[in-house]
């Protein structure tokens, strides 16, 4: 193995990988990064995996010979960081064994076999579903943080990732509390993905916005592609719970508030709330709603707010940081809140976003007690 | 009634009255030593010995370099109802002394080949020697001051009594109780106890009562106590209480002494272990050494002839003091174990960050102190997290080693008692509502606890044959797995787990933290970690878990010192 690369492309591609590698493992290769040079590839492919994700993208080099060989990641991208500006050769030296130069700088790394690195999953891109990284970028940014984040339920870990010809979607949820959103789409075809969020966290620091992102999957994991860099990761097995059934059609009361005034609210009260339940307890009544929280041992604290209301008044609680979250997802100023009753689930939706996707998400209340 | 010859009531001759006395007062040689070692210390001795030849059966021997008598006092104390303790029936009331019936020293001659040699301040001494309660001879003798009473052949004369003495080793035994007993009232009196020659008993002088308990029973046990020290009202309870952790189902010391007295008292007792309610696992008996001070008039002791039960007049009030006492001892930090040496405060200054600081108001915080410890220290303490079980972190005084799992069980612990004597835990809707199966006996677990299983969040509703539907469930911190948590819930209770516990919330309140809790083995963020250690310090009995085991043990900085060689 022998190739020339720029110090610049070395450090971009070890930037790309280096999130994928885990930082503590029991399983010596994943902490390395797989580097292979081959002149038909034109250029160097670096590939990192903490097994659940794997990361792998090429960077332009001149390649005098091919080869591959696992280095310590974390050496490396330090290497990288030190050296000059300028180009750097590296030439394989024995047995999983390199020699790094630049300029008068020279070192000698030790690495693993490349046999030792395990394979990545074999996703076939022929017949890839398209995407808009923007457009997924803008699903994954509203509702990834409603999955869940407790083990007992892996499928609530996962984002229900729907495809369908006329739209994608996305759909998280804990149980408590869950967030959706819709955007419109042309010529795809009908899939439903549970992928996991850490996995999407990768789509959206590694795409560029205006990327376009070749989706495939196999049996159990899902590949994705842009550029010379890709995204594999295993996929969580479904079905997903039947959350359409679980949101609210006949919400008859709604709210109309100002997201800034209803957060600061919400922080305010939260001070006094308990630390472990967040409960605060709503009150609408016509052109108000009441603030209120009381916690024992601790004290009270009650606020006011202006809203448009409809609907009969309304007592309700709930956990404020479950609301807090949802409000700093919102993408307007202006976001309606629709009720049915005290022990039903609440919905919230932007009010007058100039956009195709349409969002919403939901909370259920905490039981109040008198 | 032919057959019953009409006899003549007749004054009893003085002799037969003191065998009737020494039934009740003399019924082994372990009552003899017992009344003999009280009179010695009521004669304000600095050492007492003690000699038994055959477990008393032989000879009991008492001496005390205390007063002394001369010879008229003497010969008097021989007789029945002679005392120098009380002069009129007032002095009753409230006494002071060990004895003051007046009746043990001729019962016990009554029974015995006896003999007393005294000598008072200046006086020349004086040996009596009286043979089942006839005096044989009276002569002048040498002694240093101080009383020596030589008991030979007990019961020689009432072979009943004599046949129903038990092995020469149980009786022995009986008398080193009974020495033991009067030793923990007394820690400044050095005493010893042999046994054909050889020392059972051996204490110094000690200035503090735990040196005594030390001397008696060993360090080891000493070092398992916590200091009890409470008053209310008229009434002090001092002492000491075993740490949870450290009791055991068997072996247990319980004693209880009023007014310097050491009385018999189960309820005293039962109330103390009351007191480790919550704390202790079921069937551990925690040794116990409490002292009750209260006015003479509160108390009657003279309700017994061997003095071994009190009366108190507000029986109630005494028993919930003691109670009190119990669990304000168990309430430190420091009531953890210690890792060698002395145990040491951890102060709730410590972790007062501004976003928590309210829930640390539960501590007495003191004014002043927190004014050595710069901010910086005080709000970055830095905590780590071991074997994904324990937080480490620097205290005032050493390194505290909390055990996440048992010290989330004692927070959810209290405040599951509250959630269920007050308005309930908040429950959190759920989305997707649950359902679960269980076996018929969990299912009847579930019927007879639902109301609690309200109260702390679950409303559980019956779906089908064995499956039930989870409407709501609690959310007590974000790891929370509700299914799971109730599933194991409901086997423990249905199971029978925490069975020892007599009070059924406590038992429903002990099984749900435990299964709520965060589990060893589980890593925490350093913010989780945090507000753990803050709640722990705002808890009423923090150092221990709901199983009797500790939640928090103690590195004393001295003790590493003393390993690393720095004293």
């Amino acid at each position: 193995m022998k190739f020339t690369i720029t110090r610049e492309q070395l450090q971009e591609g070890l930037a790309a990988v280096a999130a994928a590698i885990p930082a503590k493992t029991t399983l010596p290769v994943l902490a390395n990064v797989l580097v292979e040079a081959s002149k038909q590839g034109g250029g160097l492919r670096l590939s990192g995996t903490d097994l659940d994700i794997a990361v792998s993208t090429t960077v332009p080099a001149e390649v005098d010979a091919d080869g591959a060989v696992t280095l310590p990641a974390k050496k490396l991208i330090d290497i990288a960081r030190e050296l000059p500006s300028g180009p750097v050769r590296v030439t394989a030296a024995g047995e999983a064994r390199v020699s790094i130069e630049s300029g008068r700088s020279k070192f000698k790394l030790l690495g693993l076999p490349r046999e030792e690195f395990p394979s990545f999953p074999a996703v076939k891109f022929e017949k890839a579903w398209k995407a808009a990284a923007g457009v997924v970028h803008k699903l994954v940014g509203h509702v990834a943080f409603a999955a869940s984040t407790e083990e007992s339920r892996p499928i609530l870990n996962g984002v229900l990732w729907e495809l369908r010809p006329d739209r994608m979607r996305m759909v998280a949820t804990n149980g408590h509390r869950l967030a959706k959103m819709d955007v419109p789409a042309t010529g795809g075809s009908t899939a439903d993905l549970i992928v996991p969020p850490k996995a999407l966290e990768q789509i959206r620091r590694l795409y560029a916005g205006d990327a376009e992102i070749e989706l495939a999957k196999s049996d159990n994991h899902i590949g994705f592609r842009a550029g010379g860099t890709l995204v594999y990761s295993r996929l969580i097995e479904g079905p997903y719970p039947n959350y359409e059934q679980v949101i609210p059609r006949e919400n008859d009361k709604q709210a109309t508030v100002d997201k800034a005034a209803m957060a600061a609210a919400l922080r305010r009260m939260s001070v006094v709330a308990s630390d472990q339940t967040h409960r605060i307890r709503l009150a609408f009544a016509g052109g108000n709603v009441k603030f209120s929280v009381q916690t024992p041992d601790l004290g009270e604290a009650q606020d006011e707010l202006a809203v448009t209301y409809e609907g009969e008044p309304l007592e309700i609680g709930f956990n404020a940081m479950y609301l807090l979250e949802i409000l700093k997802y919102m993408p307007t100023d202006e976001v309606r809140i629709t009720f049915k009753a005290p022990e039903r689930a609440a919905t919230i939706e932007p009010v007058g976003w100039n956009d195709p996707a349409s969002y919403m998400a939901l909370v259920m209340p905490l039981r109040l007690v008198d | 009634m032919s057959v019953v010859a009409r006899a003549r009531v007749q004054l009893l001759a003085g002799n037969v009255a003191d065998q009737i006395a020494a039934g009740e007062v003399v019924e082994r040689p372990a009552s003899v030593v017992k009344e003999l070692v009280e009179n010695a210390l009521d004669a304000g001795p600095q050492t007492v010995r003690v000699e038994l030849e055959d477990g008393g059966k032989t000879l009991i021997r008492v001496s005390d370099d205390g007063a002394g008598m001369d010879r008229e006092d003497a010969r008097l104390a021989l007789q029945r109802h002679a005392t120098s303790k009380i002069r009129t029936a007032a002095d009753l009331i409230g006494v002071a002394t060990f004895g003051f019936r007046g009746e043990a020293l001729p019962a016990i001659a009554s029974v015995s080949r006896f003999e007393l040699e005294t000598c008072g301040d200046g006086d020349a001494a004086t040996r009596i020697r009286v043979t089942g309660g006839r005096v044989e001879s009276e002569a002048e003798s040498v002694r240093q001051r101080g009383t020596t009473v030589t008991v030979r052949g007990l019961f020689y004369n009432t072979p009943a009594r004599r046949k129903f003495l038990r092995a020469t080793a149980t009786e022995t035994r009986a008398a080193v109780e009974a020495l033991t007993v009067l030793a923990l009232t007394r820690p400044d009196v050095a005493f010893a106890l042999t046994s054909d020659g050889r020392g059972l008993l051996d204490c110094p002088p000690a200035a503090r009562l735990i040196d005594r308990v030390g001397a008696l029973w060993g360090a080891e046990l000493a070092e398992t106590l916590l200091a009890v020290s409470h008053r209310a009202g008229p009434l002090e309870v001092t002492g000491f209480a075993q740490r949870p952790a450290q009791a055991r189902p068997a072996g247990r010391k319980g004693y209880v002494f009023v007014r310097g007295r050491p009385i018999r008292d189960p309820f005293i007792l039962r109330a103390a272990e009351a007191g480790y309610r919550s704390t202790i696992a079921p069937g551990d008996r925690p040794s116990l050494l409490l002292f009750l001070e209260l006015p003479g008039d509160a108390v009657d002791v003279n309700v017994h002839p061997t003095k071994l039960e009190a009366r108190f007049r507000d029986k109630f009030f005494v028993e919930k003091v003691v109670e009190e006492a119990v669990r304000e001892a168990l309430a430190p930090l420091d009531s953890a174990a210690p890792l060698g040496g002395a145990g040491f405060q951890v102060s709730g200054a410590w972790f007062q960050t501004e976003g928590s600081a309210h829930a640390a108001s539960g501590i007495p915080l003191d004014l002043f102190g927190a004014r050595s410890l710069t901010p910086d220290t005080r709000h970055q303490t830095p905590l780590l997290q071991v074997f994904e079980t324990y937080i480490l972190f620097q205290a005032d005084q050493g390194v505290a080693i909390v055990d996440q799992h048992s010290a989330h069980e004692r927070v959810l612990y209290e405040d599951v008692m509250r959630q269920l004597s007050g308005d309930g835990a908040p429950a959190q809707r759920l989305l997707l509502p649950l359902t679960l199966d269980f076996a018929p006996a969990e299912l009847d677990a579930i019927e007879a606890h639902r109301e609690l299983l309200a109260r702390i969040g679950y409303e559980i509703e019956p779906f089908s044959g064995r499956s039930i539907v989870v409407h709501t469930a609690p959310n007590p911190h974000p790891r929370f797995e509700a299914a799971r948590c109730l599933q194991e819930l409901v086997a423990d209770l249905a199971g029978g787990r925490f069975g020892g516990w007599q009070n059924r919330l406590e038992r429903f309140a002990a099984t749900y933290a435990c299964r709520a809790a965060i589990k060893a083995g589980q890593t925490l963020e350093a913010d989780e970690m945090r507000q753990l250690i803050v709640r722990l310090l705002s808890a009423t009995l923090p150092a221990h878990d709901v199983h009797g085991r500790p939640s928090m043990v103690q590195l004393p900085k001295e003790e590493l010192e003393r390993r690393f060689g720095r004293t």
